[in-house]
């Protein structure tokens, strides 16, 4: 099986790099990374010209958990590797991947200013999506977020 | 190029055939904009559709134009977002009187499945009047040619009075 | 680049007025003379804060929802949201529903490049095409109806499996439609590959090799016009995919012209499976049961969507809401390469390059605001268009003289 080959490839190049590794689905591999550590990962893979970044995803675990966890999706062929790294909710800046990778450009900005997530030295940090008079200290996707409107629903 | 001043005295005889020509031409050729202020694009693909030979619009002498400048009819799809309010009041500020505003959908009409959503700030008429609306999601084309029509027998019934459009 | 001081940079802003398809954008255009120098893209006037929306609605509301994300592409949308929801709650769905399911994808990816190939005609000032291939793009409109009953949102996805069935009546309508529609396809693809106004527009325009590509990260046709072998329906497949696999589609050159042939035989592939689909339809009930609330965890749910590759993550908590929902459309994946593409570009093809990522942009009319020394001048979309046929007329003419 490639997939499975693509799999095993990663969590070999990578060995080192991260802390944990576990496997959810049987094409799908989690990777936690370090912050510290991310930019040597994601040059890893993108020397090795494994698979393509599809996604960066921030999920916010609640002011009660005090974490983000940015999540960042490789795919090659079937296979789907995903780096997890979790960031302090009250100091929330991670490095940022755009020096190997010019294209994360987007997805940076988008999950930036949605969680309110800083990349340091990511080349454009302007809103990609949010409106130009929005308020500068409000970032919607986090779940403490006070939104005008209810967010939809039957509220 | 009309200016649409809608006379203050009572019209003599000159105005009044005048008043006739123009209501006469902008029945015969009544200019679109389109301005999407957030929709998912059905409905506007829907009045593209309008546009195109198998409903073919234009046998009403209508276009679809790029400037509002030039337009009479302010065809708008989508709720209205924070950052789209700002152009679509500025696009119908452009247009000459008398304007004419279309909202098409159900999101132009309440916000349909968005309303509620952080950065909608509401729908159409909550921002510049609206004459007609067209429901569905999306309309279809023969509706949005029946807007038209509506719409033209109101022009045909002679100049709009002003209202602000505040 | 070293440049004498008094050479005048120009701005050229385009969007974001005149957004009549998704996503209206905003594009800032550096130029030197009329070679464009640098590019930036700011999106967000159609933003409504979809994902946020998720969390506050059940996993059946979020369906209709999410369906409405785009009105072009919104069948996949529901199939990538369904099979992610399907694959968290391990509900197997039944093969006749994931056969239906590629099958109205396929005719959607028609639908959507029939549409694109209008919009692109429109912008390179080829209204013809742009009236005829809207007329066909009737054809499969009506094959949705009969299908589904609606032309737009057709809602054929519920969770678990989907709501329309196909009858022998109606493929042979499908069948019917698809003939013409193949007639059609072949005819344009002789029509953009053989026009020599229309190559003069596309050919050697906008040129990304395979390397160039990849570094930029474009997907779906724009990618496999570069020769990028990455289709999800091949790589990783899903519904009805897994079983009848389909004939990918490539092109080497990376230009204007290898983006239409990619798309218009991508077309052709796509009749010969609705074809091959409904010859081999199995039989099975439409749908299976489906728990109100879906087991925790998350999911990825990949396919190809017209654009490219969609992306969605799901996680739930084990309630009857998502707890997070992240779509990754194709569009953010391209647009990014198109603030590349376009350096050392001639103004004039700069709309041309846009639309062959097929942004879901408007084919109409934008206006522009050229900023000159603080002057402002409005440059509309037929103004800019105008400027492009000079442009080319005098190239023409220096050719043939």
């Amino acid at each position: 099986m490639t997939t499975e080959r693509n799999l095993l490839h990663a969590q070999s190049i990578l060995g080192d790099l991260t802390t944990d590794w576990s496997q959810p689905a049987p094409d799908r591999y989690d990777a936690f990374v370090q912050p510290d550590n991310l930019v040597a990962v994601v040059t890893t893979l993108h020397q090795d010209r494994w698979g393509y970044l599809a996604a960066i995803t921030g999920l916010d675990k609640g002011p009660e958990v005090g974490e983000f966890e940015v999540l960042y999706h490789f795919c090659a062929d079937a296979a789907v590797l995903t780096l997890r790294v979790i960031i302090d909710r009250a100091d929330p800046v991670m490095p940022s991947i755009c020096g190997v990778m010019l294209y994360a450009s987007p997805y940076e900005r988008e999950t930036g200013e949605m969680l309110g997530i800083t990349f340091a030295g990511t080349p454009d940090d302007a809103w990609l999506f949010l409106p130009d008079d929005w308020q500068s200290e409000v970032f919607p996707l986090r779940k403490d977020a006070v939104l005008n409107g209810n967010g939809g629903g039957d509220a | 190029m009309t200016n649409g001043n809608v006379p203050q005295k009572a019209p003599g005889l000159w105005q009044k055939v005048l008043d006739r020509v123009k209501t006469w031409s902008r029945t015969q050729s009544p200019w679109l904009i389109h301005f999407n202020s957030g929709s998912c694009n059905g409905c506007d693909i829907e009045i593209l559709a309008t546009l195109t030979p198998r409903y073919d619009a234009e046998r009403f002498g209508v276009q679809l134009h790029g400037s509002p400048r030039h337009a009479d009819i302010l065809i708008c799809t989508g709720p209205v977002t924070r950052q789209a309010r700002e152009r679509l009041l500025r696009t119908y500020e452009q247009m000459p009187n008398p304007k004419f505003v279309v909202a098409v959908g159900a999101c132009a009409i309440t916000g349909g499945v968005f309303a509620g959503c952080y950065n909608v700030i509401g729908h159409i008429d909550e921002v510049i009047p609206v004459d007609v609306y067209v429901p569905g999601c999306p309309p279809r084309p023969e509706a949005i040619i029946d807007a038209l029509v509506i719409l033209l027998q109101k022009l045909a019934a002679g100049p709009k009075i002003e209202e602000a459009a505040s | 680049m070293t440049q004498p001081a008094n050479r005048k940079r120009f701005t050229v802003p385009i969007g974001p007025q005149h957004p009549a398809l998704k996503e209206p954008g905003h594009f800032a255009f550096d130029v030197d003379g009329e070679i464009v120098q640098s590019a930036s893209v700011r999106l967000g006037y159609a933003h409504r804060g979809i994902e946020k929306a998720t969390e506050s609605r059940t996993w059946v509301q979020n369906l209709y929802l999410l369906e409405r994300i785009c009105g072009i592409c919104s069948h996949i949308h529901a199939t990538a949201y369904c099979l992610g929801v399907e694959k968290l709650a391990q509900v197997e769905v039944p093969p006749r529903a994931q056969a239906i399911r590629s099958l109205v994808a396929e005719l959607e990816r028609i639908h959507s490049h029939l549409l694109w190939l209008g919009v692109a005609a429109h912008e390179s000032g080829f209204d013809t095409l742009f009236m005829y291939s809207w007329r066909d793009r009737e054809t499969v409109m009506n094959i949705l109806e009969v299908m589904t009953g609606n032309r737009v949102h057709y809602s054929a996805n519920v969770l678990g499996g989907v709501k329309y069935d196909v009858d022998d009546q109606q493929a042979a309508t499908i069948r019917e439609g698809l003939d013409f529609l193949e007639e059609r396809t072949l005819h344009y693809l002789e029509v953009v590959s053989t026009d020599s106004l229309f190559l003069q527009r596309t050919r050697n325009i906008g040129v990304m090799d395979r390397e160039a590509a990849q570094l930029s990260g474009v997907i779906g046709p724009t990618g496999r016009a570069s020769n990028v072998q990455r289709d999800v329906r091949l790589d990783s497949p899903y519904a009805a995919y897994a079983d009848h696999p389909i004939t990918p589609v490539y092109e080497t050159t990376g230009d204007l012209l290898a983006r239409f042939v990619v798309r218009l035989r991508e077309q052709l592939t796509s009749i010969d499976y609705i074809r091959m689909l409904l010859d081999h339809l199995p039989n099975s009930p439409l749908t299976t049961r489906m728990p109100r609330r879906v087991k925790a965890g998350e999911a990825i749910s990949r396919v190809e969507a017209p654009r490219g590759e969609l992306f969605y993550y799901i996680k739930s908590n084990g309630g009857d809401m998502p707890d997070r929902i992240h779509v990754r459309t194709p569009t953010l994946c391209n647009i990014a390469s198109v603030a590349q593409l376009v350096i050392g570009q001639h103004l004039a093809d700069v709309p041309m390059i846009l639309v062959g990522i097929d942004p879901c942009f408007s084919c109409n009319d934008r206006t522009s605001v050229i900023c000159q020394d603080g002057q402002r001048d409005m440059w509309d979309w037929a103004r800019l268009r105008q400027y492009g046929i000079d442009h080319y007329g005098t190239h023409y003419t220096k050719d043939l003289g």
